[in-house]
């Protein structure tokens, strides 16, 4: 974090973050990262494994308070998904099962290797491990992941995967293997299977993370004999350590041993639980009672307990001891329109920059134990990240004098009215465009605060740039996650202002030219320290703009019930690394 | 007919219906029924202490509309975060925080006074229903005297649109029409759009209640002598049905209006603890026991003193509406 | 008699027809009216990747174009013969009785309605027997004993009960009995009676009990109002005249007349339960018909608005009709005409 990254700076790395974490005051053991603790602690888990074992057997419980957005490993966008699917699905690339920052680190799954790139980073090769097999024993070849990346570009049948492939490669117009002259669906061009081990991706413009998409669930090989479309998820052909035994969509489902699994051929995951068990649709303060009374190993969703079971969890110390508080690439934000007067002037942005009081958005996220306070846009946790802070004030409460500076330097000194939108059913957004109306007050800045249904936010109201114009929306409450923890994955959506479309955006605010240029050099560095160096600075050069108000990195409180080995946290997701769970009994 | 909400509707309607029957007896003896009534009223010491109790409620709603909007005296949306748990976001201290300070403590997150919010919420709450009772009666009493008078086709007509309008779910229907109305749709300020859209959906869907009833009664007022005699007269049906019909009919009116008054706050409330109410940061009660509903295991405080306020004016309503239903109809008691 | 039930029948059916119609209308008209133009409609039923054609195709596709009496034709064409809806990747089929498919969840409304459907009744039902016997229980032993300690007591719990909402109660109760106690199942917890009764009673008695507690207060009241006028009236006191002993004046003439109001009452009330008890379900989050409602409302998702309130509507009618049939066994005063 923060530093120059170097092989011996894992340890200070996951030192750094446990430090951040503030919840417990460095409680736990001084064990090394490399090895493993017993001792137990707040933050136990957190930089170092907690429990370390290698014994087998046992299942593993766990419940999930919603329900997937869908197994299928072509249509699904949820962070816990991405790291539970590596159970049962092997994509080119996977995060290294280790914990902390290590974790972050892709390493080659069902690729021999890391990409090949070309020397215009528009191609990019990778070998197949040779003796992989899905669950009915078939092998695994290069057409079957050329299939199924091909698959999850029709984005009417799997409207929930992320849209990489459709952005970068070169697709000459090809939309879906289903509408294909191609009877085996392999009539894609922009990825080529030379023979049944290689498989070439070919793409539109150079890219030089292209590992990070390599490593996405959509490269999990899908059998083209076994697909069926939007039925698919119900039976998913298994090539990981795991298979699914029953599906009940909805409400449950277990996974077993997949016998067709060759540990020989994977030297990743250590398959310890027989068995995992999987309930959803549970009552989520129930899943927290019975983690905290030992009923439960897992809160698969990964984004911490409850407030109900936080304030029982925070006032006692044996339950505390349980618990880990890591930080997680998450951002919560507001944009700052600059399509709305006055806030067009850059000195009127500076302004709300200074006069927002953080603590209180930070009290919105409930304390240090929800958050800690965000002064630019990359999180902590990515790799390469810096700490920058343009608009410093004491205790992050705000600098009024500065404000009421750059609202002269505005024209503006006796403030402006603008209104803050919100997502309606996100209270704690609620309690952020409340806090900022009472802080921005006290320059004078006069806030209405407004609020649109969560679902059609990005669609019909935030981030469709003609209505937030039009309804004055000058400030809009937001938060990003990153979909691998790098600058790329967590930058370029928020900030890139040349793919900012009439409706259905994600960058809401930052459009500025020197941004852009700062995207365009980072994601054509082949060097990676230069590169998370070039995705910082891109970070400084938007926060530089002001149309963004940085509020709080997310940080969750997780419940480690004992029953659970091998434990810790990998900031590939933030969540506890399912691929290394084992149980005790 | 039924109430609109969960609530039954035994108490505040079919008893009204039920009681009112032969109103019109004692109201065509009629010399002074108001007298009559205000006499054994004043009796009534329940219904006194709650009718003192809502003109004092009235007079605080007013005082509050005009320190809170007009003059900006009172702020109930100023923060106090010095008394908020930095860890926890609850308030400091037991009780929610009460203090002499803040006698009702303060909200979790921001330490929003709660007194004060629930001051400043009285007169949105008030509004709302009283509002809202006048538009529903208004058309109600229309609506059931224009049927009852002129029967046959007029009459078909109504009922069946009384009967389209009963046949809602009125509750879900008024959560998804408030839902697809945009904010700024009626050129109101802040909440003003709001509260016109709310007064709107709540009259405008519960008007067949009443109306069902100022038909019946009509219907068997139109039998008797005196319309009969006014019509032998020549009279036209615009002085019969203003001079003769309705002042018979203002008892059961005033019962019912006192009745369906609470109801229509209790359905204010509803509607804002369902969030789609008056947009924050304005505090009604219904928005702070929604607002509590997702503290009760922490703060469990925080939900008493907006419910106890719902609850208190509520009571006070349905003992004046009681109290005025047996002083016009003492045969009910 | 029987001309009388067809012809009801007939009336319930119109009515549900035009209920429909309204509400369609409603769901469709007012969007428009509030300036969303078709696209807006459809673009939130297209992937990520679609571009400006891609929404208006869809727009096309799901029929938004189209005159909304055409929409609506097919809306109840689906509901007796099923219907096809195209979602760009294929053709899903949605069998008879098709309320809607929602394009957002992908799959048919009907289904879910059915399952969300036994915890609604569950709730209502658990709860309408509770509050019966409480209520008209209490109602009439008020009245007999008319003026003491338990009338004036119960009545005024009563008149509390009705003053108070079920968003306050219930959450009083979740505080206390089920998070400070312990003694019943968390908020949101069910069961299906089919799976473990015993879990599905534990999770149901906190909401029966307070939406029982509410409606109980309004029985009550009127049990002891009806009967209290009843028990004035002339053939009381002849049959009390006749010597027959006060039980049976009580139970067979005096409850018999309480019968017809309560009735009336009870059918409407568990009508427009059963559509949804919105408020209990909320605040309990209880997976029921109001709970649908409500998310659905809150994630725009029309067809399912639309599928939730027709149902209501048809429990509203339902119930309406056989009131009003039971009536006419109830009181043989009721005319048929």
């Amino acid at each position: 974090m923060r530093k120059q990254r170097t092989v011996t700076m894992v340890a200070a790395g996951a030192a750094a973050v446990m430090a951040l974490s503030a919840c417990g005051g460095g409680g736990g053991s001084n064990n090394n990262s490399n090895g493993g603790t017993t001792a137990t602690g707040p933050n136990a888990a957190i930089g170092k494994v907690f429990n370390p074992s290698d014994k087998k057997g046992g299942t593993l419980r766990m419940a999930n308070a919603g329900d997937w957005d869908s197994l299928d490993p072509g249509d699904t966008y949820y962070a816990y998904s991405w790291n539970f699917i590596r159970l049962y699905g092997r994509s080119l690339m996977m995060f290294k099962p280790a914990p902390g920052q290590e974790g972050a680190k892709l390493t080659p799954d069902l690729a021999e290797a890391k990409g090949e790139p070309s020397a215009d980073l528009k191609t990019w090769t990778y070998k197949i491990r040779k003796g992989v097999k899905f669950e009915d024993g078939t092998v695994v070849t290069s057409k079957d992941v050329k299939y199924a990346v091909s698959r999850s570009l029709d984005k009417d049948t799997f409207p929930n995967g992320p849209t990489y492939f459709n952005e970068f490669l070169d697709l000459q117009g090809y939309t879906s293997p289903y509408k294909d002259s191609d009877p085996n669906g392999l009539g894609l061009k922009a990825i080529e299977t030379p023979d049944d081990n290689t498989i070439v991706f070919k793409l539109s413009k150079p890219f030089a993370d292209f590992d990070y998409f390599a490593g996405m669930p959509s490269t999990i090989p899908v059998p083209k004999a076994k697909d069926t479309g939007t039925k698919y998820k119900e039976k998913v052909i298994s090539t990981g350590p795991y298979r699914f035994e029953t599906n009940e969509l909805g409400k449950s489902f277990t996974l077993v041993r997949n016998e067709h699994w060759d540990p020989a051929t994977d030297p990743n995951r250590k398959a310890l639980p027989d068995k995992i068990t999987m309930a959803l649709n549970v009552n989520a303060d129930d899943i927290d009672n019975r983690l905290i009374s030992g009923d439960l190993d897992v809160d698969v969703v990964g984004s911490g307990v409850q407030p109900a079971a936080q304030a029982k969890i925070l006032a006692d110390q044996a339950l505390k001891a349980n618990s880990d508080n890591p930080l997680a690439a998450r951002l919560w934000y507001t944009n700052i329109n600059g399509d709305v007067a006055p806030l067009n002037n850059i000195e009127c942005r500076k302004a709300i920059q200074y006069a927002a009081d953080k603590t209180g958005y930070q009290r919105a996220y409930g304390g240090a134990t929800g958050g800690e306070i965000a002064t630019s846009l990359l999180p902590p946790v990515i790799p390469g990240s810096e700490k920058i802070d343009l608009y410093p004030s004491k205790d992050n409460a705000g600098d009024v004098e500065k404000a009421k500076q750059a609202l002269a330097a505005c024209g503006q000194p006796n403030g402006f009215e603008t209104n803050i939108a919100y997502r309606a059913e996100r209270t704690k957004e609620k309690a952020v465009a409340e806090s900022l109306q009472q802080s921005l007050g006290r320059v004078g800045i006069k806030l209405n605060i407004k609020s649109y249904p969560t679902a059609d936010y990005a669609k019909l109201y935030a981030g469709k740039p003609d209505f937030a114009k039009s309804n004055n929306l000058g400030l809009m409450v937001f938060g990003w996650a990153a979909d691998w923890p790098n600058g790329f994955g967590f930058l370029k959506e928020i900030t890139d202002s040349r793919t900012i479309k009439p409706a259905g955006n994600t960058n809401f605010s930052i459009k500025d030219p020197k941004v852009d240029a700062a995207i365009d050099k980072a994601m054509t560095e082949k060097d990676e320290a230069a590169r998370q160096k070039a995705w910082s600075d891109v970070d400084r050069a938007a926060m530089e703009t002001a149309y963004a108000l940085p509020g709080v990195i997310a940080k969750g409180l997780y419940y480690r019930p004992k029953n659970l080995t091998n434990v810790f946290i990998t900031d590939g997701f933030s969540e506890y690394d399912y691929t290394a769970l084992g149980v005790q009994n | 007919m039924t109430a609109p909400l969960e609530v039954s509707s035994g108490s505040s309607e079919a008893q009204p219906e039920a009681a009112l029957q032969g109103m019109g007896k004692k109201a065509i003896q009629g010399r002074s029924l108001g007298q009559i009534a205000w006499m054994r009223l004043k009796r009534d010491k329940v219904a006194m202490v709650s009718g003192i109790l809502i003109v004092v409620m009235i007079i605080a709603a007013v005082v509050a509309l005009l320190l809170d909007r007009v003059f900006g005296v009172i702020d109930p949306n100023a923060f106090n975060q010095d008394l908020i748990d930095p860890d926890l976001q609850i308030p400091r201290g037991a009780m929610g925080g009460i203090s002499l300070e803040h006698p009702f403590g303060v909200e979790p997150i921001n330490g929003r006074d709660i007194l004060t919010r629930i001051f400043a919420g009285s007169w949105i709450s008030l509004l709302i229903g009283f509002a809202a009772t006048l538009l529903s009666v208004l058309i109600g009493t229309v609506m059931g005297v224009i049927a009852g008078y002129f029967r046959g086709w007029v009459d078909t007509f109504i009922s069946r649109l009384m009967d389209v309008f009963l046949a809602f779910p009125l509750l879900l229907f008024a959560i998804a029409l408030v839902g697809v109305v945009p904010d700024n749709a009626f050129g109101f300020g802040r909440d003003g759009s709001r509260i016109f859209m709310l007064i709107f959906i709540i009259g405008f869907f519960s008007w067949p209640y009443i109306g069902r009833i100022i038909r019946a009664q009509t219907l068997s007022l139109r039998e008797r002598e005196f319309i009969d005699a006014s019509r032998s007269l020549g009279a036209r049906a615009p002085h019969v049905l203003f001079k003769e019909l309705l002042p018979n009919l203002v008892a059961p009116i005033l019962v019912y209006s006192t009745l369906l008054i609470p109801t229509n706050i209790l359905f204010e409330a509803a509607l804002s603890f369902l969030g789609v109410g008056i947009q924050p940061p304005s505090a009604t009660w219904g928005t702070m026991l929604s607002e509590a509903s997702r503290w009760y295991q922490v703060d469990a405080w925080y939900m008493v003193f907006p419910g106890l306020a719902i609850f208190i004016t509520v009571l006070a309503f349905n003992l004046f509406g009681d109290g005025l239903r047996d002083a016009l109809d003492p045969r009910a008691r | 008699m029987f001309a009388y039930i067809i012809r009801r029948l007939i009336g319930a059916v119109i009515l549900l027809f035009v209920v429909s119609m309204v509400t369609f209308a409603i769901f469709f008209l007012v969007p428009r009216i509030a300036g969303a133009t078709v696209e807006d409609m459809a673009s939130r039923y297209v992937g990520k990747t679609a571009d400006e054609a891609a929404i208006h195709s869809m727009a096309e596709r799901l029929g938004f174009t189209d005159p909304l009496y055409e929409q609506y034709g097919r809306f109840v064409a689906g509901i007796f013969a099923g219907a096809d809806y195209d979602t760009g990747a294929e053709v899903v089929h949605c069998p008879a009785p098709c309320f809607g498919y929602s394009f957002i969840t992908r799959n048919p409304v009907w289904p879910d309605l059915v399952d969300r459907m036994g915890v609604t009744i569950s709730l209502a039902l658990g709860a309408a027997v509770i509050w019966l016997a409480f209520g008209v229980g209490t109602g009439v032993v008020s009245a007999l004993r008319r003026g003491t300690f338990f009338d004036r007591a119960s009545m005024g719990i009563a008149l509390a009960g009705v003053s108070l909402p079920i968003f306050f109660t219930g959450l009083l109760s979740l505080t206390i009995f089920s998070y400070g106690l312990g003694w019943t199942a968390p908020g949101g917890s069910y069961t299906d009676f089919a799976e473990d009764p015993l879990q599905w009673a534990g999770a149901l008695i906190l909401p029966w009990i307070t939406l029982a507690f509410l409606n109980a207060a309004g029985y009550a009241r009127l049990t002891r109002a009806t009967m209290l006028e009843t028990m004035n009236e002339d053939f009381i006191r002849t049959a009390r005249a006749k010597g027959l002993n006060e039980r049976t004046v009580v139970v067979k003439h005096g409850l018999r007349s309480v019968l017809t109001p309560i009735l009336t009452i009870f059918g409407l009330d568990l009508g427009i339960l059963l559509g949804g008890a919105v408020l209990t379900e909320s605040t309990y989050s209880l997976p029921g018909l109001g709970k649908y409602a409500v998310d659905a409302i809150v994630s725009n998702d029309l067809p399912k608005v639309l599928g939730v309130t027709l149902v209501g509507a048809t429990f509203i009618i339902i119930a309406n009709l056989v009131v009003d049939l039971l009536y006419a066994v109830v009181d043989p005063r009721v005319r048929y005409s």
